[in-house]
């Protein structure tokens, strides 16, 4: 392969004659390097980078660079003019004294400016520290930027859709560990959680572990507190417990050696604990609480007993991690994967890809299939900074425009600054000063702000996909760095257009005539930037509606059954029937019922099962919920036809009828519901007959439909059971619960007492909305903040320029409303073109991100379309309707004599 | 400015010798690969510039502009000749150091081979 590419590539170079050094470095060369010595630099330069002919031309143009960047030393360096005033200590500390004289001369523009910007500020800093959360997760890994996860890429299913999964093959991860160099450690995860109670002489906890390969230890940098981080997971009996749990366990004994029994669902385990691991850290994007040896089921694996793992098929089933060599290239460990299943591919329509994932793009990886750990998309970070950015700069915008109102009134001073001797950098400079001072004076502000929004921030709910909170937003010291410069960015940036404009003026010009055609240069720019400033607004205004319209909507969706005061109590035991009964004895509960999942909140528990028709080869997929006589009652699902399992003819579990939804009738060919009724269909090869039907329902939530069919099995054993629903009657929840509680405790005293309001199990299903929906209705409030502001300040200085003017149309008749409307035409023009942008735009960015995702969809109506608009407009005509009032209404005679 | 005594460094005085050692033809670059050749040094070309810069301005070097060729797309070398401070202070510099390697007795030279 590398042979061939080498000739693809070898006419080109033939074609050019003679590789000159790269343009971009002589030129950069030429920008900072002082002229005298520029001839013999790039002189010397030139001919080093023709003698090198051994190399390839990139290596080649890599070396010139380094020379040139390696030139950029004190000597070389050109002297220009302006770094003069930057090192005069005493001009800037007369910019300093310029800057708070001004502050105290104008308050209200210096208390507009302070407010938009630190509201602003603060979402910076929110955003600041919530990245570096982001990009610190995993950073105790020492090895972090040599970890790689093995991710799946393949076609699955009868649609020809490409799913991207975080596991990968047994097969491939065995194979790399022997087949391919530059690979110094592979760690071999079992997908399936060990989920068990563990139990020593003293005690029992129920846990979350993980089986793991010997080289755990070598890869990740978790903590061994006890034992040996070579061999802890080396012995096929061998546990590693955290400290947790084993406090839990053993009390402050050495647990080291002890036996543990590990009680699974169906089996009994005993084995040693080999190892104490400090609990993982939190930014740890794996989490567990015990670690087992993978070596208790490699045999196995090796073997093929269990189902096929070891094949190169079974993608789903493990997680691999590499933790390359520090010269490894990603690209040649991902070619080598294509060798090691190329046989195995030959034999699929659609082959398997394997890429590798760097350990820094865990936490933000758009790949979910078989996820561990807590997710944040990239995408939404992308959002999300693009926001903050677009509120910052509105504020900065904010800042810009004012200042250039005012620059009519400040003219004058530049003018005399400029006889006075004054360069156009020292002018520049002295603006951008002040703007600096605003801007860390708002940061202070800002920085109050970020601390009373922050407990609000983490309160809104977890912002990852799973698993634990990514974010802790806590200030360390490299933080200060960053603030810093932040802050003088914002400061320059929002002093930039306002110090340009006014240092450009010559002299002469100011004097002149104060209405300089010049000043007004900004103008179509300005009034871009506030349309925009606007749309924002109003967008940000219209999104929130938008998606908290779904959000209740989805709420309160029909789902074809009932779920108030139900509360779902997850089982993990043998001891079901007995909850049941001794909770059906207490005065409060209404009705109870068991069954093997909880329908409606994202398909927790749902199995799947085939059918078929008599006359039908082909079995189709339906899902499948195991439950009692009593569900379908309780839950009040719509009965079309037939009978629920309360029938006395079914007595007590029995798999030979099931009740179908309508889905299953059409996917079956069967007819009405009531011709349905008796027909004998084939559930998993087995025939069973309809004895009711009932009408289509949400099983797993409104993003969301997977199968058509659904099919209620009534068990005749107890095993399928994983929760208990239970109907309360109860004016005080508080007790009741409490009860509930206390008998579970007799039953089960080694899991803790779960309990679920069926109502917020569906809320949570659509808590991404809910995230989403808060935090752009902070955002826009605070972009809506910062307009008014910026209205604010505007209209202030509109009228105060324009008082004469209407002060003299008030002599000649004008009334109040007239002059109202003349003097608010041109924002209220502005206000509309923003919304003619925004309202389209925002419609559809919305669907696109956050509607689409629902299979049913609220419908839009004009309150959704026109809020963003109309709140935006009314608070307009408020702040500058009750400005130019108080100019309006004032007597002309007192206004124009002071002139 | 009074007469100080000129302090050179190693590399600068390196870069002395070898300017000497390379006659009409001691530019930057050539310097450059001088030190390769004779000193084992790698340093970078703007390393190079920078010392000799730094000496010119001690006084302890003048230079002029010279010969243009080709592969220098036709700019022109700077060469550097040594100046009577340069070379005084070479020569200084090389005293002192045989002064003071008279002055160590042979028996606390035992390098141990």
């Amino acid at each position: 392969m590398d042979a061939n590419s080498r000739t693809k590539f070898e006419p080109w170079i033939m074609k050019v004659q003679k590789p000159t050094p790269p343009k971009l470095a002589d030129w950069l060369l030429a920008w900072v390097c002082s002229e005298e010595l520029l001839e013999e630099i790039l002189g010397d330069l030139h001919e080093y980078f023709y003698d090198l002919t051994e190399i390839s031309y990139w290596k080649r143009s890599l070396l010139y660079w380094f020379h040139v960047i390696n030139f950029l030393r004190p000597f070389a360096i050109k002297r220009r003019k302006f770094q003069i005033p930057l090192i005069n200590h005493q001009m800037f500390s007369n910019h300093l004294v310029l800057a708070t004289r001004l502050l105290k001369k104008s308050k209200l523009f210096a208390f507009i400016n302070i407010l938009a910007l630190s509201i602003s500020m603060s979402v910076g800093i929110l955003m600041i520290l919530f990245l570096s959360d982001i990009y610190s997760f995993d950073d105790f890994q020492v090895h972090k930027d040599q970890i790689y996860r093995i991710n799946t890429h393949r076609v699955q299913g009868t649609q020809g859709r490409e799913v991207n999964l975080i596991t990968s093959s047994y097969y491939i991860g065995s194979q790399l560990r022997t087949q391919v160099p530059g690979i110094e450690r592979v760690l071999i995860m079992d997908a399936d959680k060990l989920v068990a109670d563990l139990k020593s002489t003293e005690s029992a906890v129920a846990i979350n572990g993980r089986y793991v390969s010997s080289s755990f230890f070598e890869v990740f940098s978790y903590k061994l507190l006890k034992g040996d981080s070579l061999n802890a997971l080396s012995a096929p009996n061998g546990i590693v417990l955290t400290e947790s749990i084993s406090k839990k366990l053993f009390g402050d004994a050495d647990p080291m050696g002890q036996t543990i029994i590990i009680e699974g669902k169906s089996d009994k385990k005993s084995r040693i604990v080999t190892g104490v691991v400090e609990d993982p850290p939190l930014n740890a994007h794996l989490q567990f609480e015990v670690l087992l040896s993978l070596h208790s089921l490699d045999q196995g694996i090796i073997e093929g007993e269990t189902d096929g793992r070891n094949e190169p098929n079974a993608t789903g089933d493990f997680y691999v991690y590499l933790l390359l060599a520090e010269n490894t290239i990603k690209e040649n460990v991902e070619s080598a994967m294509v060798e090691l299943i190329a046989d195995h591919n030959a034999s699929l329509e659609h082959p398997i890809r394997h890429t590798l994932q760097p350990m820094n793009t865990f936490v933000t990886s758009d790949i979910y299939y078989n996820e561990v750990g807590p997710r944040f998309p990239q995408q939404r970070v992308y959002i999300m900074m693009g926001l903050t950015l677009l509120i910052l700069l509105s504020a900065c915008f904010n800042y810009a425009n004012l200042s250039l109102a005012r620059a009519l009134r400040r003219s004058k001073e530049v003018g005399i600054r400029k006889i006075a001797g004054a360069n156009r950098f020292q002018i520049f400079y002295q603006f951008i000063t002040e703007a600096v001072v605003i801007a860390f004076l708002a940061f202070v502000v800002a920085l109050g702000l970020f601390f009373l929004m922050k407990p609000e921030f983490l309160n809104i709910q977890n912002l990852a996909t799973q698993g634990q909170n990514i974010f802790s937003l806590d200030i360390d010291s490299i933080h200060i760095i960053y603030f810093l410069l932040f802050a003088i960015a914002i400061g320059v940036i929002a002093g930039f257009f306002p110090a340009l404009l006014l240092s450009k003026f010559s002299a002469g010009n100011l004097f002149e005539d104060t209405n300089n055609t010049k000043l007004l240069a900004g103008n179509r720019l300005k009034r871009t930037l506030n349309i925009l400033q606007f749309a924002l607004s109003i967008s940000l205004v219209m999104a929130a509606t938008l998606v908290y319209k779904q959000y209740e909507f989805s709420l309160n969706f029909d789902l074809g059954y009932r779920t108030e005061d139900i509360v779902n109590i997850p089982i993990n035991g043998d001891y079901i029937e007995l909850l049941e009964s001794e909770y059906s004895h207490l005065a409060e509960v209404r009705a109870t019922a068991k069954s093997s999942m909880v329908i409606g909140i994202g398909g927790d528990g749902l199995s799947g099962g085939m059918i078929r028709s008599e006359g039908q080869e082909k079995p189709r997929p339906a899902f499948t919920g195991f439950v009692d006589k009593n569900f379908l009652e309780m839950q009040e699902f719509k009965l079309l036809a037939g009978k629920t399992f309360l029938d006395p003819l079914v007595d007590g579990g029995n798999t030979n009828y099931i009740v179908a939804n309508e889905g299953l009738l059409k996917e079956l060919a069967l007819g009405t519901p009531q011709e349905a009724i008796g027909k004998t269909i084939f559930y998993n090869e087995k025939k069973v007959r309809i004895l009711g039907v009932v009408k289509d329902f949400i099983d797993i939530g409104l993003t969301k439909k997977i199968f058509n069919s659904f099919v209620f099995v009534f068990p005749d054993g107890l095993e399928q059971y994983r929760s208990l629903a239970v109907k309360l009657r109860s004016n005080n929840l508080p007790r009741t619960i409490q009860k509930l509680d206390k008998i579970y405790q007799t039953l089960d005293p080694i899991h803790p007492f779960e309990f679920h309001f069926y109502d917020d199990q569906l809320a949570n299903n659509y808590r991404q909305q809910k995230v989403i929906y808060k935090l752009i209705s902070y955002l826009a409030i605070i972009a809506v903040g910062i307009s008014i502001l910026g209205m604010l300040g505007m209209a202030v200085l509109t009228t105060e320029s324009r008082i004469k003017e209407i002060s003299i149309r008030k002599v000649l008749g004008a009334g109040v409303a007239n002059l109202m409307l003349l003097l608010s035409r041109g924002f209220l023009v502005l206000i509309l073109l923003a919304g003619l942008i925004a309202i389209p735009t925002t419609l559809y960015l919305v669907n696109q991100m956050v509607l689409n995702e629902f299979l049913y969809k609220a419908e839009i109506g004009l309150i959704e379309i026109f809020s963003g608009f109309a709140i935006v407009l009314a608070i307009g005509v408020l702040t500058i309707g009750w400005q130019i009032r108080m100019a309006a209404i004032k007597n002309p005679v007192d206004l124009l004599r002071t002139n | 400015m009074g007469m100080k005594k000129q302090h050179i460094g190693e590399l600068e005085e390196l870069v002395l010798l070898i300017i000497i050692l390379l006659g009409e033809e001691a530019y930057g670059l050539a310097i450059r690969k001088a030190l390769q050749e004779h000193a084992h040094r790698t340093i970078t070309i703007g390393a190079v510039h920078g010392t000799v810069n730094r000496l010119e301005k001690k006084g302890l070097l003048t230079s002029h502009m010279g010969g243009a060729t080709d592969s220098r797309g036709g700019r022109r070398k700077r060469l550097f000749t040594l100046t009577t401070t340069g070379k005084k202070s070479l020569k200084n510099s090389r005293d002192l150091k045989v002064n003071l390697w008279m002055q160590i007795p042979e028996l606390s030279l035992n390098l141990g081979s």
